[in-house]
């Protein structure tokens, strides 16, 4: 890319830019599929037979979904480090990486939506809690 | 609690009947989910909490439909009802401004250059793409409708002047006019009731009107019949026997005995008492009542089948005879019009719909007549 200081330049730049990117989109096939967003743009009145801007749009969504996705894995990351060592030995086999409430709740936090836990009861006071804490 | 079950029952299944109304695109709702998980996976997730997939599903649709609102908002503000790549951008900046991305604090910045289509660039040279796993068919799915044929369309000419051809035919006759089996019993029953009414309000008096005219005919063959006279035939069968048509001199001799003879006879049948009355010999009663009796006779003693006929089911039988000579009645009346006494029992008989009132009539009069027989030879 020609990095040219004078501004028209810069901006002509952008535009092909643009313009390949977008180009670029018709190959590329998104995780969200077009019907879907398709689906929810006409319900919210988006109007445009431009398959590119739906692209674009499920591209930001996945995106999204992905930044979020990766925040709450983070989340759970450093919840499984935060156990003693002695007791991650115990739960090497659990080891799984589980998208919970409490990290999604966490990662969405950060982008504005607030996630409430559903209230919850339980019979006995060591119920729902981690094998490991009934243990003790 | 003992009914507690049925209760928990009602509960469980109120929020899914809910749900159904509220949702309308569960369709939509699974293909999220599915593309959701298949994001999360790709992230480095192994496993999901249920309601965890639900609310990431649920949050990126939301995401969707608000960068469309937003996006539309932005076209409709500069005039237009298509959107273009700068009003998503523009959408996708408002989306994005909570986090804020480069170069959002410059007013004036160029969309072209906006640093949420930098970050977008990055992502999609950086993923790889995953295609969504399963093949989705074109949704929603809208039905397509059958118009009804117009007037053009069926090649018809429309009932009336002012009903253009291009209006939708109206449906065959035979739909909504007069069916075959009006009468019948697959009608509704309403219906059929309604039906009834009208015809035993107006079809009857034609019906009885047009006996009468025949049978004057029949049987009058010298008086001329005329309409005046046919009502007021009709209305003394209504039941005033004051507005008869007046008696014709040398009518006396005219009534014919068969007619009446029927229906006599079920008035025998439908009482035996008046047997023993007319029994006894009274002449004038026996003049009056000469065909019942033979009618009787001939039901009675002549044929053995006759008897056991009567006799083993008799209400049947004198059910259907009164429903014969009801309709013998205006006939009869017509025959019979001089004869005051005879006319009063058959207007009476045209009133009582009742069975035993119409049994205790006969008796009545029977009596009566019995009683004064100079009446009645008098007339």
């Amino acid at each position: 890319m020609n990095h040219n200081p004078q501004s028209s330049e810069g901006r002509h730049d952008d535009d092909v830019a643009l313009s390949d990117f977008l180009a670029s989109l018709m190959d590329y096939t998104p995780t969200i599929p077009d019907e879907l967003v398709e689906h929810y743009l006409a319900k919210s009145g988006f109007q445009c037979p431009d398959v590119r801007l739906t692209r674009l749009v499920a591209v930001a969504t996945q995106k999204f979904v992905a930044e979020v996705a990766g925040n709450a894995l983070q989340h759970c990351k450093a919840r499984q480090a935060t156990i003693p060592k002695d007791k991650r030995d115990k739960q090497q086999k659990d080891k799984r990486l589980v998208l919970t409430m409490e990290d999604l709740s966490k990662a969405l936090r950060e982008y504005g939506v607030n996630v409430k836990h559903q209230e919850y009861f339980a019979d006995s006071p060591s119920a729902g809690m981690d094998p490991v804490t009934r243990d003790e | 609690m003992s009914n507690g079950g049925g209760k928990t029952g009602r509960l469980l299944e109120q929020p899914s009947t809910q749900r159904r109304k509220v949702g309308g695109d569960d369709f939509a709702q699974a293909i999220a989910k599915v593309a959701v998980a298949q994001v999360c996976e790709s992230e480095g997730f192994h496993a999901f909490q249920q309601s965890a997939l639900e609310v990431l599903s649920d949050v990126s649709a939301r995401y969707i439909l608000n960068i469309g609102k937003s996006v539309h908002h932005s076209a409709n503000l500069a005039g237009r009802a298509e959107c273009n790549v700068f009003d998503v951008i523009q959408g996708l900046e408002d989306m994005g401004s909570l986090q804020g991305f480069t170069g959002a604090s410059d007013i004036d910045h160029c969309l072209e250059s906006s640093g949420v289509v930098r970050e977008i660039v990055q992502f999609v040279n950086e993923a790889q793409p995953i295609p969504f796993a399963h093949p989705i068919p074109r949704f929603p799915i809208v039905k397509e409708r059958v118009p009804t044929p117009s007037f053009l369309q069926r090649g018809e000419e429309p009932p009336e002047e002012h009903i253009p051809m291009w209006l939708p035919a109206f449906p065959v006759p035979e739909t909504h006019s007069e069916s075959p089996t009006r009468n019948g019993k697959g009608t509704e029953p309403h219906a059929n009731k309604v039906e009834h009414e009208r015809e035993n309000g107006k079809g009857e008096r034609p019906q009885l009107n047009l006996q009468q005219q025949m049978v004057s005919n029949i049987s009058e063959k010298s008086t001329l019949v005329d309409p005046s006279d046919a009502k007021a035939t009709r209305v003394a069968v209504e039941g005033n026997p004051f507005l008869a048509a007046p008696l014709k001199i040398g009518d006396k001799e005219v009534a014919s005995v068969a007619p009446p003879a029927k229906l006599f006879n079920v008035i025998a049948l439908d009482n035996p008492v008046v047997e023993n009355f007319v029994e006894d010999k009274s002449i004038s009663v026996l003049e009056t009542f000469a065909p019942a009796i033979e009618a009787m006779k001939s039901t009675h003693y002549d044929s053995e089948e006759d008897r056991t006929k009567i006799l083993l089911n008799e209400k049947p039988t004198v059910r259907f005879k009164i429903g014969m000579g009801n309709k013998f009645l205006g006939r009869s009346t017509d025959l019979s019009h001089k004869k005051d006494e005879r006319q009063k029992t058959l207007s009476w008989f045209t009133m009582e719909d009742e069975k035993d009132d119409r049994k205790r009539r006969a008796e009545k009069i029977l009596r009566e007549s019995l009683e004064n027989p100079d009446q009645l030879v008098q007339l």
